[in-house]
């Protein structure tokens, strides 16, 4: 699969199809795999595929827009349904982009795989899909690891292990099945269940730690807004000190913000330096648009997004 | 130097004697972040650790800190100045890089203008340091910089783990003073037993970096950096777990009666980092701000305040990135480069 996408990815460079290449190589040590930019057919070689390829890359497409030309991105089947938001959204033209969709077979969680090996991540050196389990090179020594005990959280509910709005295709993807044992609103419902204070007093403690990095905001496919009302100085609607209860109202904004809008990619929950469970938060959004309109972001380009719609059926539960 | 020893279990004893005269601080184990935190007993601790998520920096350069209050009734105006300190502080397991980037900051925050809070902070707080581990992590670079992660040195006292015990460096008064709170618990070692315990030097992977100024700085204009900065977020997460980054933002919080002037961290990776009042910003896109930011650490803190260097190889920024924007690849790029051009 890997010889298939360098091959595809060659031919588009060769033919001048697109300016670049958005895919994924490994960076200084082998457990850590990153989005890199492919611009000669040379580099091609340097794109890598496996359990690993964790970022949603479909956020890069938009730095390239005023290149002129296309450019070609790498999807899982999850990562699809920001490129097909971003569509919907009017960022983002069809035709301004190739994909390649890749299947995937489940991600790897790092933090969860370190905790299962019991070693520093630093000493594997390879994570192979090998059906219901993956294969982890520690130490030079090949060890098995049950995908129930390190797939990252979403993909215990993967909707989507194939790419399904794509220019290109590596292939089918032999499902996995994993008895996941709940539903996958299962955090957010213990949550619901908790008394308000209790519930405030959890969020609290988490925003707390928050440095106001930006990395949630800036990894999000969705916060492509050219002003940030978080930085906007005149009016001045969030103060700028990581103070907790601003730290509070700018989780708040962003999640109100991506309602109807977040596919669940995760990726502001694996970017957090600080371990924010923001998948959590961004889940509570999820299931309240599942909820109320039966809409879920991302699954088919001709649905309208509820947010944007008016219908006199709406529920307006709140009224 | 003094040498000596304490076993593990009195270590404990004596923390939690600093801990009824000080504010002890060290690395505390919170949802599966380390952190710097005061704590109330030595039993919070967790000791056995890579390194902390964010820098030590923040007990002596706060994310945020509060610097006076002020309030409006009518004509009279108060202002109420913030004390920085309650108690003196003794902190205890921070790591030889983190040591060295205090030193790093005293320049921006002691020379010249002295900053009172920092420098109040910085007198106020005793350091125990702690050995790295033997093998360190593998992301770990600090040796490149010429520091010895088992080296006392900026420190008041060292601790080396040595198995059942640690090997105590005791290396300046204040250090001194707060061995002295418990002697009981420490065994003086000769020099000779002491060499004996004592880890062989930490083995690193070590880049020579004696071009990499100068190449660095005929490069303003490569285009590197164009594409160095594609896979860059734009997130702050370098700059604020870097325990030698320093850039602040300043902002009153209140109304025009009543409120709060804070300092806080600010990030030259955020876009309105250069903005300027008339609109112009001469770091517009990630190109500019990802060069700005090695150029720092590499050029123009080590001209502005005649270090070698502006980076202590903590790796932090390397590890977080959620990019995968790694600060030694860039510097094995730069040193890749054949000579400098007139850029």
């Amino acid at each position: 699969m890997q010889d298939e996408l360098r091959e595809i990815v060659r031919k588009l460079l060769a033919d001048g199809a697109i300016e670049y290449f958005i895919g994924y190589c490994q960076g200084s040590e082998p457990h850590r795999v990153f989005p890199c930019f492919v611009t000669e057919e040379s580099e091609v070689e340097k794109l890598v595929l496996g359990p690993l390829c964790l970022q949603n890359l479909s956020k890069y497409v938009l730095q390239a827009r005023d290149l002129g030309g296309k450019v070609g991105v790498l999807v899982k089947g999850c990562d699809t349904r920001a490129v097909v938001e971003l569509i919907k959204q009017h960022q983002l033209e069809r035709d301004k982009v190739v994909v390649v969709g890749v299947p995937c077979q489940g991600q790897v969680d790092p933090r969860k795989l370190e905790q299962a090996l019991g070693v520093p991540l630093e000493r594997v050196t390879g994570v192979e899909d090998a059906g219901d389990e993956f294969t982890v090179t520690v130490d030079g020594k090949a060890r098995k690891v049950g995908k129930e005990q390190v797939l990252r959280d979403k993909c215990f509910f993967c909707k989507h292990p194939m790419s399904f709005e794509y220019d290109y295709t590596l292939g089918d993807v032999v499902p996995f099945i994993i008895d996941a044992e709940k539903s996958e609103y299962a955090a957010v419902e213990a949550l619901e269940e908790l008394p308000v204070e209790e519930r405030r007093a959890f969020w609290r403690k988490q925003f707390e730690r928050c440095i106001r990095c930006n990395a949630c905001r800036e990894a999000c496919y969705g916060c492509y807004c050219t002003e940030c009302l978080f930085d906007r100085k005149v009016p001045r609607w969030l103060d700028r000190p990581p103070l907790p209860e601003e730290n509070e109202i700018y989780h708040l904004i962003r999640a109100v913000h991506l309602a109807g809008r977040c596919i669940d990619c995760g990726e502001c929950e694996r970017v957090c330096p600080v371990r924010i469970p923001l998948s959590r938060l961004y889940k509570k959004v999820q299931k309240d648009i599942a909820e109320l309109f039966g809409y879920e972001a991302g699954m088919e380009l001709d649905t309208v997004p509820p947010l944007v719609n008016f219908d006199l059926d709406d529920q307006d539960p709140f009224m | 130097m003094d040498r000596k020893k304490i076993s593990k279990t009195d270590l404990s004893r004596w923390l939690d004697r600093i801990a009824e005269t000080c504010d002890l601080i060290g690395p505390v184990k919170e949802e599966e972040v380390v952190q710097f935190r005061p704590v109330r007993s030595s039993a919070e601790l967790t000791l056995d650790y890579a390194n902390s998520l964010l820098p030590p920096k923040s007990l002596f350069f706060p994310p945020v800190e509060e610097l006076f209050s002020y309030q409006k009734r009518g004509e009279e105006i108060k202002l109420e100045q913030t004390k920085p300190l309650e108690k003196d502080r003794v902190v205890v397991g921070i790591r030889k890089c983190d040591v060295e980037s205090l030193s790093l900051l005293d320049r921006v925050f002691l020379e010249d203008l002295e900053d009172v809070s920092y420098k109040d902070r910085r007198d106020r707080t005793a350091l125990i340091a702690l050995a790295c581990p033997t093998p360190p992590r593998s992301s770990c670079f600090c040796t490149s910089f010429g520091i010895d992660p088992l080296s006392p040195e900026g420190s008041d006292i060292l601790l080396t783990d040595v198995g059942k015990d640690y090997l105590v460096d005791v290396a300046t008064e204040k250090g001194r003073e707060l061995v002295a709170l418990a002697d009981d618990l420490f065994t003086k070692l000769t020099d000779k037993k002491a060499k004996e315990l004592q880890p062989p030097p930490v083995d690193m992977p070590e880049l020579d970096l004696s071009e990499l100024r100068e190449k660095l700085e005929g490069l303003w204009e490569d285009d590197y950096w164009e594409k160095l900065s594609l896979p860059c977020l734009g997130c702050g997460i370098c700059t604020y777990v870097c325990p030698t980054c320093h850039c602040f933002d300043i902002a009153d919080v209140g109304s025009t009666s009543d409120g709060v002037r804070y300092r806080c961290w600010d990030s030259c990776m955020y876009k309105d980092f250069a903005l300027m009042t008339s609109g112009v910003n001469p770091r517009p896109t990630k190109r500019e701000r990802v060069r700005n930011r090695y150029f720092h650490k590499f050029s123009t803190f080590p001209s502005r305040y005649g270090t070698n260097y502006a980076c202590v190889g903590c790796a932090r920024c390397l590890v977080h990135c959620p990019g995968g924007v790694e600060i030694t690849t860039v510097m094995e790029d730069i040193l890749a480069k054949e000579g400098a051009s007139d850029g």
